[in-house]
């Protein structure tokens, strides 16, 4: 089956997060295919550079990373949803003349037409709410 | 030609409380004008974002039944209050703005079947 996941939780705020990313993992582990993760609202902390968890904690940013690098996974942070709270792509740093990007390697900035698109080209579409 | 996507969605939030009715809405524009058919259900404290008489000039957001009001214009189907919800949060019937139209269960039940997608907000 083709998912798509959507995050609204930060990884720090709710279960949101860690569940989405071990429903991803399993869904991939079983042989399923994920089309999109897009990353809405808080959600779009999971792809945060800058994260340092303690070292006890599950890093979820950098999970999140490997699952999509590991599997070649399109994974899109709402652009603005993440450009308000700070998360930067180095292009978006560039634009408003920040200091520093701080979006992971793995995701992309775009815009909510990817959900809708995603909702065209998925058999289901799971939304982790907050 | 295929029938175009159906999204369904479903907001359960006060229209202030958090950036959830607001994000609601963007999806819905949004999808709708990507020509998506969308449907659009306040349920549970939902129904508050129908309140009458928000006056949010002093409070830094935008007013939230202004944007309600806003969805037929932009191609979205239809804006449904569940009618329990609006009940057990004293929203009457009669005050309902001429947008938004009463679901029962049962047809709350029927639209969730016939969507293709459903997102809760």
């Amino acid at each position: 089956m083709k998912f798509s996941i959507v995050v609204q939780g930060a990884p720090w705020n709710s279960a949101s997060a860690l569940s989405a990313l071990r429903f991803a993992e399993t869904a991939v582990a079983a042989g399923h295919d994920i089309y999109r993760l897009f990353f809405y609202q808080d959600g779009v902390s999971n792809g945060a550079l800058l994260s340092v968890p303690p070292q006890d904690e599950v890093d979820i940013p950098a999970r999140w990373q490997q699952l999509i690098e590991n599997h070649n996974i399109d994974a899109v942070v709402c652009a603005a949803s993440a450009l308000k709270r700070g998360i930067l792509d180095q292009a978006e740093a560039g634009r408003y003349e920040k200091t520093a990007a701080s979006l992971r390697p793995g995701f992309s900035i775009s815009g909510l037409g990817q959900l809708v698109d995603a909702f065209q080209h998925s058999d289901r579409v799971v939304n982790f709410v907050r | 030609m295929t029938a175009p996507t159906s999204l369904l969605i479903l907001m359960r939030t006060t229209p202030y409380g958090d950036q959830q009715a607001r994000a609601a809405i963007d999806l819905a524009l949004t999808a709708a004008a990507f020509e998506l058919k969308v449907n659009c259900v306040l349920l549970d404290a939902a129904v508050l974002q129908l309140a009458g008489n928000q006056d949010t000039s002093a409070g830094g957001q935008k007013n939230h039944l202004a944007l309600l009001s806003a969805l037929e214009i932009y191609d979205v189907e239809a804006l449904y209050v569940h009618t329990p919800s609006a009940d057990r949060f004293g929203i009457s019937s009669a005050s309902l703005p001429y947008f938004a139209q009463p679901l029962e269960d049962k047809q709350l039940q029927q639209l969730m079947a016939q969507a293709d997608q459903v997102m809760v907000f």
